[in-house]
């Protein structure tokens, strides 16, 4: 019964449009821009939000990993490198400072710095430095020795005991990424960012790296350059070939220093969801080997909830001003259903008169009204997957967070609910008064 | 919807004192007064009288385009006489065929399409071939099947009329009510529709035609004159 409802509306709605064409076009052609404004919002914020997450995830890892964050000290990097070791669901990054470039020489960016903010031949503060730890003890840095401008960048070094790309999924820009399967290699295999790579081909640096508490200066073999999303200079290498030229032992030789510092050495673990039982085994070897439950500190990473909630103000205001653009096609289709019911008048006498119910008969008008907008919305999300894919190969190229952006499926949901929305207001008003003619009066006029 | 077994004596419709008021102005108007009528199948009933006598609204009464009210109205012996709009529909799909003066063909339709359009309204569908089928039987029997791909627009006044008969009878209905059928045709065309109407009633169908031609009146099987409301 349902079924022979449902088909006579499709059907004579159908027609209606077919014998109205100009008068269809002329509903859709206001109700376009306004399923076009739902599209490209819906669009819009969704990829601002992957390309915003996509960001995010270069430097803090994809959401749901859990990472941890633990002091270089009491043998700390020894315990969670030969914990993590050769594990697939788990990597351990240790970061330390690097200098490559001329021996003995004050690098370009003394401290890591960017490049841009490189203050080689400026003003520097030569006065004696103090830290102090939370206690309250202080220590004051021997003063260093200054030492002569040369041709050397200091950069951040982080060595993996694994691959973190699962866990970071750097964008790669040249030569190839770290191969952990292989034997280690005595000149250690690096993988620069592009703040690095930026570096090294502006300043003409030499090809000589030295580690801060590695026994010896060693010459590294640059197989790569990742986006790594971080705006300082930094090196990826495997944790095993540094090992060839730092002991772990040999990072806790200034540990007095280092741990009011912060460390030197900064360590970080990357773990799968689901990893509890690594997670506890760490917590436990490295709180039995004197660090504090609190400095032993892991968390999930949520980047996608917390940037939701930053983004739900501006897409709520992005989608009530295409709302608004909507409502402007909804009075389009409005008025030329109105203007057809009153055209049609001995039609829908004559359908209810044949035996049609006020139900059906309004259910054709909303048909056409739903067909209308159905078709409208697949114009739009038509017109918005094409426009995308034509801004991406215009403007991809500068944005690459935008690299493999696809249309959003929410975008298309977006357009047809628009469309169906923007169908059922735009019909109501004329299916109700279409249900309302009066058979006998139209008849017998 | 299938069609309640009668006897021989239970007639197709029986009116019993219908009264008709047209309110909403500033008197009420009584357009039916008290009137009674009773058709049988097979039979054919010709109401006459002048304008504004209440020949039509006695038509969309029958029709169940309107309700009395005052009366019984009776349908293969069951009261219709309150009954709702959605039953209403369904009972003018299953036992009324429609004929108007205006014959009401949809222009963007071809004739077979204007025929089908009985069809497509939500009581019950049947498949594209059995409709067609249907299409064609009901051109055919008013003579007019080489034209079912005709537009209204290409077909003479006689000829769209045929089309609405068509229509009317697609259905197999039980009871033809017919408005002026003839009202816009010549004389001669005028002939060819009562015959194609009364052809019906052959077939056992009953006939009310409403018309101010006395002679088409007189070829029908009951004369019946209204005047201020009320039958003569």
């Amino acid at each position: 019964m349902f079924s022979g409802k449902f088909r006579s509306a499709l059907v004579i709605g159908g027609q209606g449009i077919r014998a109205r064409k100009l008068r269809t076009f002329l509903s859709m052609v206001s109700l376009f821009l306004g399923v076009l404004a739902v599209v490209a919002v819906q669009a819009g914020s969704e990829i601002a939000e992957r390309a915003m997450l996509t960001d995010v995830e270069l430097q803090s890892g994809k959401d749901g990993t859990v990472r941890g964050y633990i002091p270089g000290e009491k043998g700390a990097a020894g315990i969670v490198e030969s914990t993590v070791k050769g594990r697939r669901d788990a990597v351990a990054a240790v970061s330390s400072q690097a200098i490559i470039g001329e021996p003995g020489v004050r690098p370009i960016n003394e401290g890591g710095s960017p490049f841009k903010y490189a203050n080689r031949g400026g003003d520097r503060y030569d006065g004696p430095v103090v830290y102090c730890d939370r206690s309250g003890r202080c220590e004051e840095e021997k003063p260093q020795e200054k030492k002569p401008d040369g041709q050397a960048i200091e950069v951040n070094m982080v060595a993996l005991t694994g691959d973190i790309i699962p866990f970071k999924p750097f964008r790669p820009v040249s030569g190839s990424w770290l191969e952990f399967a292989t034997a280690p290699s005595l000149a250690p295999r690096i993988v620069l960012n592009q703040e690095a790579a930026t570096g090294l081909t502006q300043y003409r640096i030499p090809g000589e790296m030295m580690i801060e508490g590695a026994t010896h200066h060693v010459t590294p073999q640059i197989i790569g350059v990742v986006d790594d999303g971080s705006s300082q200079p930094r090196v990826y290498m495997r944790l095993d070939e540094l090992r060839t030229w730092m002991p772990a032992a040999a990072e806790s030789s200034s540990e007095a220093m280092s741990r009011l510092r912060g460390g030197p050495t900064q360590l970080e673990v990357y773990l799968q969801p689901g990893s509890q039982d690594l997670q506890r085994l760490l917590q436990a070897k490295l709180t039995g080997a004197g660090l504090t439950q609190e400095q032993v500190h892991f968390e999930p990473v949520n980047s996608k909830e917390r940037m939701e909630s930053e983004l739900r103000i501006m897409r709520l205001i992005f989608l009530g001003m295409a709302f608004l653009v909507l409502l402007i096609g909804v009075a389009g289709i409005l008025n030329v259903g109105l203007a057809t019911v009153g055209e049609r008048v001995e039609e829908f006498a004559l359908r209810r008169a044949v035996g049609m119910s006020r139900m059906l008969l309004a259910g054709i008008v909303l048909a056409e009204t739903l067909l209308t907008g159905l078709l409208t919305a697949a114009l739009a999300i038509g017109a918005g997957a094409g426009g995308l894919q034509v801004a991406l190969m215009m403007f991809g190229g500068r944005f690459p967070s935008l690299q493999g952006t696809a249309f959003p499926w929410e975008a298309g949901v977006a357009g047809v609910v628009a469309g169906l929305v923007a169908g059922v207001l735009g019909g109501l008003i004329p299916a109700v008064r279409a249900a309302r003619i009066p058979i006998a009066t139209v008849m017998r006029a | 919807m299938t069609h309640p077994q009668v006897t021989a004596v239970t007639p197709l419709l029986h009116l019993q004192g219908i009264t008709k008021v047209l309110k909403g102005q500033e008197e009420p108007r009584t357009i039916l007064s008290g009137v009674d009528l009773t058709v049988h199948p097979g039979q054919s009933v010709a109401i006459l009288g002048r304008s504004g006598s209440g020949k039509s609204t006695l038509l969309s009464l029958i029709g169940l385009f309107d309700r009395a009210d005052e009366g019984q109205y009776l349908l293969h012996g069951n009261d219709i006489t309150k009954l709702p709009e959605r039953r209403a529909a369904a009972l003018r799909s299953a036992e009324f065929g429609f004929v108007f003066q205006r014959f009401f063909l949809l222009k963007h339709l071809t004739a077979a399409q204007n025929v089908a359009m009985a069809l497509v309204n939500g009581q019950g569908w049947s498949a594209r071939r059995k409709r067609k089928q249907q299409v064609m039987d009901a051109l055919e029997q008013v003579g007019i099947a080489h034209l079912a791909k005709s537009k209204p627009t290409r077909l003479s006044g006689g000829e769209q009329q045929r089309v609405a008969i068509a229509r009317a009878l697609v259905r197999r209905p039980r009871i033809i009510l017919a408005d002026e059928p003839t009202g816009a045709l010549d004389t001669e065309t005028g002939n060819l529709v009562v015959e194609v109407l009364l052809n019906t009633t052959r077939q056992g169908c009953g006939l009310v035609l409403v018309t101010h031609d006395h002679d088409h009146a007189r070829k029908m099987g009951r004369v019946m004159e209204l005047r201020d409301g009320r039958f003569n």
